[in-house]
């Protein structure tokens, strides 16, 4: 008996250290050690370890080459579940439920069949034939969230910042000098001398208006001794109405404005333009940036609504939309992705938007952040669901808050009586074609950007060609009226909620809509050390009032980004770059600013000064280091090439837009009419050609429409004309910070051989003809004097006489010889560059 | 690869400004990124001027120099075309159960609709081809057919981009953007990257198909045509001979000159000046490379020239060859332009289609392979055929022949560049409607393209968002090593 009890007690010893030392798992005995070797192993080692295995990148962070690992599991959970083994994952994804693995087809049954045996005996592998999961890299990146990342300095909240003491006391003119001077006398590096006022005032004119100055303007400026004049320069031009134009497109570039959607149809985004005139006609009145964020972000749910704060919300709409999405759900998560992308990046130069699959790798963000931040956004209805009536319904509202009701019947009264007219016609013509059009045709015309053109197809097919054009000017007779509808009873792109109850948002295991991990509430990015957001109900009742929150958040003095991303956009567009470069990135995937204490000091005035925007162009304006030339210096160019410290101005090459408002500035054609809907430039049929319905949503406009400023040009995703494209237009469908600058051939045939460009020519040289009638020099010294905004000399003006001799002499007519030397100076390097 | 992350910060920095850079500082500013190094070449050795187009060494030697990309566009019937499916025989009409994906939705049932051709074994491979690519089908021996190949999405707009830039979402790169970013251009008289459209219009959401997406200007595609004037704007406008032209560029060339001198350091200013003769010698290359005069009648033949049909097709496969020749190194040429019939999207009678659209094709491509070979060019190019995705083997409609879309599995097809002949990968089941051993997705499609030109393209990778972007996606893939040679 006690021998007995000794025995099992030994058992009992033994069985206990097994449990201990290996969870529940007895020994293998020999036959289960040659099942896991000879059937088990080839199978996961040719099909699973390539992503599961030793060596691998553990894909999904899920390991097979161990036990316990494959218990834990990966992203989505754990791989096998012992105790209900037909329940597992891993078999599952085998069978083809849901997930699919191997991914590269399905394994035959019988191999299957030995894995399950496997799983339900408990899944063993010898000891022996176990691997360790393989240690990934430890980044060189601080990407946790703890006291250290909290404290980076652009994490921390704007401290006052005291301006350094110069050496050379009578070269700055205001703070922003001490700061820069500062740096420039450590690196021992003399600041370039002031730039020549003509320089200055053509430097002037661009980065306020992106216009250049009359050459009167350009003189009487030279001439005036007043001390006061550059100041008063200033002035003027922030009050010109064209400051709005030029600033409001840099604007346009970052929230990836464009008025189609993308995609086959690329359709029309109804009134996009009204956002685009609310963006200009918020920089001319000098709106505080504070209050053009809230706007932007939650405008709908102010309490007392505007024109402006309904309007601004279409900066939710302006995102690519596909309109027949593979898969509805994560169609949405991908717009609501574009919108958190854009506003992280935007408002607060935080790339929020790379922990949407897993943890950020460069930043301490982590995926929940992400999802905290898309909780903001969760209670949308997608830009629409498929037909042009989706969109009207979820995307479309009326401007007017406080109108009049008897008036606005009134209008709508006057209108609906054209409108139901037109829309008989229409209709009567669609109803014909259903009886007419292939089962095909019938599909593709339930998009109503693709009806002209299928009508189009069917004269003399059952269709007279006077009952098409007739079709074709009521539609368009309709948009028109839809167009320029009174303010009154005018809609706009706006953004609608589901409701004042939005979604739940989950944190999505690998971004994948389908696998929901953990519920999370709205909640900014944590190594900010922010609030908790404030939501209170919207008072409209038809939004969550989430938007709000983040709003104020955003534009709260606490913020430690918002103020700095701002300005450092400002410094950028008048300097050339930032002074951080990566202006949309303040994370670590950017550059490190050039002059830290700098961006502080302005980001202290942007906020001190009730965030208004003109007040900061006048001071780094009236600032000696903007007013430096931008000649090259040895030393400069030996100590700091890339002019990081600022000892001199940079030079620039003129955006797309500057360019072709200069050209139209020469000649003296342009249209300054600012405001309403875009207009159409000519497009080469080669060009149209490339579309699938060649002109298909593309306009006609008239040729003073044409000659409006290059920001009122209409704005197709999938057509962008190419003079601005090859001058580096703003990329349509991401944020753009910073516009690239290239220089390459096709710029130069654009310039040489367009159509346009010879237009144009030809227009100037009519101008100069009828200023100067048979006075050829005068007539060259104009047209230089037009593209130059400078006193030309004697040679320069020579040499244009000769050239247009010389071609004369080739059989050219004087004509046409003006109009190649107007050609010439379309040209030129300096027409196209600002020092 | 975090040192990519940095150096591509710092290019997208340097592009971004247009401040001009002495070589010295760039390279010393890129000098942790050996593969950024070797974008430094300048254009002429002079300037400092950074030629975003000078030619560039890739990650290792390549097998292929160019690309020529036959786009089927409006997505092939594979089980009509490349892919055996006997067991269909007599099938037809009949109702099964089967899951489909296309632009009618997700079915579970459908009615077959049986290959419209007959099928025949060539080659010393034997691989059974249809009736409807007959010259095609010699070529059989040179060719890696991938019959499971998928895509994440049956819709065109989505699907094109997917092919094109490997996202169904719009606003990236496309592939020849990717390759002439990778590798620059061997000839600057020409543009790196070359795309070819039907006459009967562009593809579905058009130039979208073409796009640098977030990449510079440098880097998109030019569209060329094989008659009239090649590129837009190259001719000088009418009335202006080229003697005029001459003295105009000259005239620009002194002022821009003037205004250099007080600017030296501004290499922009340089490259400018350097530009305008660039497009003068464009002028006359583009125009020498499309002039097809002076290729043999037997070359015209081979490539279809003389019948109506297979023309047009046919003399952008010759010009493809030409511009190869002349160092272009990605075309793409459109078969199948605006909608439906007018392309390979055969919802309507598949039979009137597919034999449209194969008979114009056919004979250009198969041409297109044999002169290539012929001239010992074959083994460093690379000839890529497909669409956007397959067809279902189901009617889409109560009535007739017309198949929906299929991007569950699909053929593709490519020769050359190092790849092996007599080769097919991958199989459907026995419908056709999936793919279902050896499936591929058009990421590994575009990696085993990226591979033959030298690139591991998981290393390809430029910064943009805040992410080292890569046209294959963020998770390693590996190029498809059973048809490499």
């Amino acid at each position: 008996m006690s021998r007995q009890l000794t025995t099992l007690s030994i058992l009992l010893c033994l069985v206990n250290s097994i449990f201990a030392a290996e969870d529940t798992r007895p020994a293998l005995n020999a036959e289960q050690v040659k099942f896991y070797i000879d059937q088990v192993a080839p199978i996961l080692v040719n099909n699973c370890f390539g992503c599961h295995g030793p060596g691998s990148s553990v894909k999904g962070e899920l390991y097979l080459g161990n036990r316990s690992d494959i218990l834990k599991g990966g992203e989505t959970g754990p791989a096998v579940d012992l105790k209900n083994p037909m329940d597992s994952l891993f078999i599952q994804a085998m069978l083809y439920q849901d997930m699919e693995m191997p991914p590269k087809g399905k394994l035959p049954q019988s191999q299957i069949d030995i894995i399950v045996k496997w799983i339900t005996n408990g899944m063993q592998i010898p000891p022996d034939r176990e691997t360790e999961r393989p240690v990934a890299l430890k980044s060189k990146y601080n990407t946790e969230i703890n006291d250290q990342t909290k404290s980076f300095w652009q994490h921390r909240s704007v401290e006052p910042s005291i301006a350094p003491s110069v050496n050379n006391k009578t070269w700055p003119t205001n703070a922003i000098d001490h700061y820069v001077l500062s740096n420039l006398e450590k690196a021992k590096i003399n600041p370039n001398r002031p730039a020549d006022r003509a320089h200055l005032i053509r430097r002037a004119y661009y980065d306020l208006t992106g216009l250049p100055p009359t050459i009167e303007a350009v003189t009487k400026f030279i001439d005036n001794p007043d001390p006061a004049a550059y100041e008063q320069l200033i002035d003027t031009l922030l009050e010109s109405p064209q400051y709005g134009e030029k600033w409001g497109r840099h604007w346009l570039d970052l929230v990836r404005y464009a008025e189609t959607n993308s995609y086959e149809r690329d359709g029309t985004k109804p009134f996009a333009w009204r956002y685009r005139d609310y963006v200009i006609r918020s920089f001319n009145n000098d709106k505080p940036y504070d209050l053009f964020i809230k706007e932007q972000l939650a405008g709908d749910e102010f309490e007392t609504l505007t024109a402006d704060s309904i309007t601004a919300t279409g900066y939710y709409r302006l995102g690519i939309w596909d309109d027949e999405p593979v898969s509805q759900k994560q169609a949405l998560y991908d717009d609501l992705d574009d919108i958190l992308l854009t506003t992280s990046q935007v408002f607060l130069g935080l790339t929020i938007n790379c922990a949407r699959c897993h943890d950020h790798k460069l930043d301490p963000i982590s995926q929940k952040d992400y999802y905290r931040f898309l909780a903001f956004f969760s209670g949308f209805r997608r830009y629409g669901v498929r037909g042009h009536d989706t969109v009207q319904s979820a995307s479309i509202g009326p401007i007017a808050v406080d109108a009049n009701q008897a008036l606005q019947s009134q209008m709508r009264q006057q209108l609906d009586k054209e409108l139901g007219e037109l829309d008989r016609t229409i209709n009567n013509v669609n109803n014909r074609l259903q009886g007419l059009m292939s089962a095909p045709e019938k599909e593709d015309f339930k998009a109503i950007e693709v009806r002209v053109d299928i009508a189009r197809s069917y004269v003399g097919k059952g269709f007279s060609k006077q009952l098409v054009d007739k079709y074709v000017a009521a539609v368009q007779r309709r948009q028109e009226i839809l167009d320029t509808r009174p303010d009154e009873i005018a809609k706009t792109l706006v953004i609608k909620e589901i409701g004042p109850n939005p979604r739940e948002t989950f944190v999505l295991v690998r971004g994948n809509s389908n696998v929901q991990a953990e519920k999370v509430e709205p909640g900014f990015p944590s190594v900010l050390s922010p609030p908790e957001p404030d939501i209170q109900p919207s008072v409209h009742g038809k939004s969550s009032g989430r938007r709000t929150a983040l709003a104020k958040w955003i534009t709260s003095k606490q913020n430690p980004l918002t103020a700095r991303v701002m300005v450092n956009r400002l410094w950028q567009h008048h300097f050339g770059y930032g002074i951080i470069a990566t202006s949309n990135n303040f994370g670590a995937g950017g550059l490190a600013p050039s002059n830290p204490e700098l961006l502080d000091y302005l980001a202290n005035e942007l906020m001190d000064g009730d965030w208004r925007l003109k007040r900061m162009h006048k001071l780094i304006m009236l600032s000696t280091t903007y007013q430096m030339s931008s000649q090259s210096s040895k030393t400069g160019e030996s100590k700091d090439p890339t002019n990081q410290l600022i000892w001199r101005f940079n030079p620039r090459r003129l955006t797309s837009e500057e360019l072709r408002d200069s050209i139209l500035a020469a000649n003296q054609s342009l249209n300054l009419q600012m405001g309403g809907p875009s207009f159409y430039p000519i497009v080469a049929p080669e060009v149209l050609h490339g579309q699938s319905r060649p002109g298909a949503g593309w306009g006609s406009s008239t040729e003073e429409q044409r000659a409006r400023r290059a920001i009122y040009i209409f704005v197709k995703r999938s057509l962008v004309l190419p003079l601005m494209a090859n001058f580096d237009f703003a990329d349509v469908d991401s944020s753009c910070p910073v516009r690239f600058t290239t220089t390459q051939p096709t710029q130069s045939l654009s310039l040489l051989n367009s159509e346009f460009a010879n237009r144009q020519a030809d227009i100037f040289a009519d101008s100069l003809r009828k200023r100067s009638p048979d006075d050829l020099p005068a007539q060259i010294q104009r047209a230089l004097n037009q593209v130059t905004q400078r006193r030309v000399t004697g040679e320069e003006i020579n040499r244009g006489v000769q050239l247009v001799a010389q071609l004369i002499e080739t059989g050219a007519s004087e004509q046409e010889a003006l109009k190649y030397f107007c050609l010439v100076s379309y040209n030129l390097n300096e027409f196209l560059y600002v020092d | 690869m975090t040192k990519n992350f940095c150096g591509r910060t710092r290019r997208e920095f340097i592009w971004q400004t247009g401040a001009g850079f002495t070589a010295t500082s760039l390279a010393a500013m890129l000098s942790d990124d050996g593969f950024l190094e070797n974008q430094l070449v300048a254009a002429d050795g002079q300037t400092s001027w950074d030629n975003p187009l000078a030619p560039k060494k890739p990650h290792f030697p390549p097998k292929a120099k160019s690309v020529i990309f036959l786009y089927m566009y409006g997505g092939p019937s594979h089980i009509d075309t490349f892919d055996y499916k006997p067991a269909m025989k007599g099938m037809d009409n009949k109702t099964i159960d089967v899951k489909t994906f296309g632009r009618g939705g997700h079915k579970t049932q459908g009615r077959i609709v049986e290959p419209r051709w007959d099928f025949k074994q060539y080659g010393e491979c034997g691989k059974w081809v249809s009736s409807l690519f007959p010259h095609t089908a010699e070529m059989v021996d040179d060719i890696s057919f991938l019959h499971s190949m998928t895509a994440d999405s049956p819709i065109h707009g989505s699907a094109m981009l997917m092919m094109n830039s490997g996202r169904i979402l719009s606003g990236n790169p496309c592939l020849g953007s990717w390759v002439t970013y990778g590798l620059g251009s061997e000839n600057q008289n020409l543009p790196g990257f070359v795309v070819m459209l039907d006459p009967r219009g562009g593809p579905i959401s058009g130039a979208k198909n073409w796009s640098c997406g977030y990449m510079p200007a440098s880097y998109q595609a030019t569209i060329m045509r094989s008659q009239g004037t090649p590129i837009l704007n190259l001719e000088p406008p009418t009335g202006m001979s080229q003697e005029v032209q001459r003295k105009i560029l000259l005239s620009i060339k002194q002022y821009n000159e003037d205004h250099q001198k007080q600017r030296a350091a501004n290499s922009q200013l340089a490259a400018r000046i350097a530009n305008y003769e660039l497009a003068f010698r464009m002028q006359t290359a583009a125009p020498e490379a499309t002039d097809l005069q002076h290729e043999t009648q037997a070359t015209h033949d081979l490539y279809g020239l003389n019948d109506p049909r297979s023309k047009d097709f046919g003399r952008q496969c010759l010009l493809a060859r030409r511009l190869v020749e002349r160092g272009v190194r990605f075309i793409q040429i459109y078969s199948g332009g605006n909608h439906n019939d007018a392309n390979w999207d055969a919802h309507g009678d598949l039979q009137i289609n597919h034999d449209l659209h194969a008979g114009e094709t056919d004979k250009p491509i198969a041409g297109l392979l044999k002169d290539l070979k012929q001239r010992d060019m074959l083994k460093d190019t690379l000839i890529v055929w497909g669409g956007e995705f397959g067809r279902q083997p189901t009617a889409e409609y109560a009535k007739g022949t017309g198949r929906d879309h299929n991007s569950y599995g699909f053929t593709m097809w490519m020769a050359g560049g190092g790849i092996k002949g007599g080769v097919s990968v991958g199989t459907t089941d026995e419908l056709g409607s999936r793919a279902v051993e050896d499936r591929f997705h058009v990421r590994d499609f575009h990696a085993t393209i990226l591979n033959q030109l030298g690139f591991d393209p998981n290393r390809l990778s430029y910064f943009f968002d805040g992410l080292d972007q890569r046209l294959v996606g963020v998770e390693p893939v590996a190029p498809i090593k059973q048809i490499i040679a």
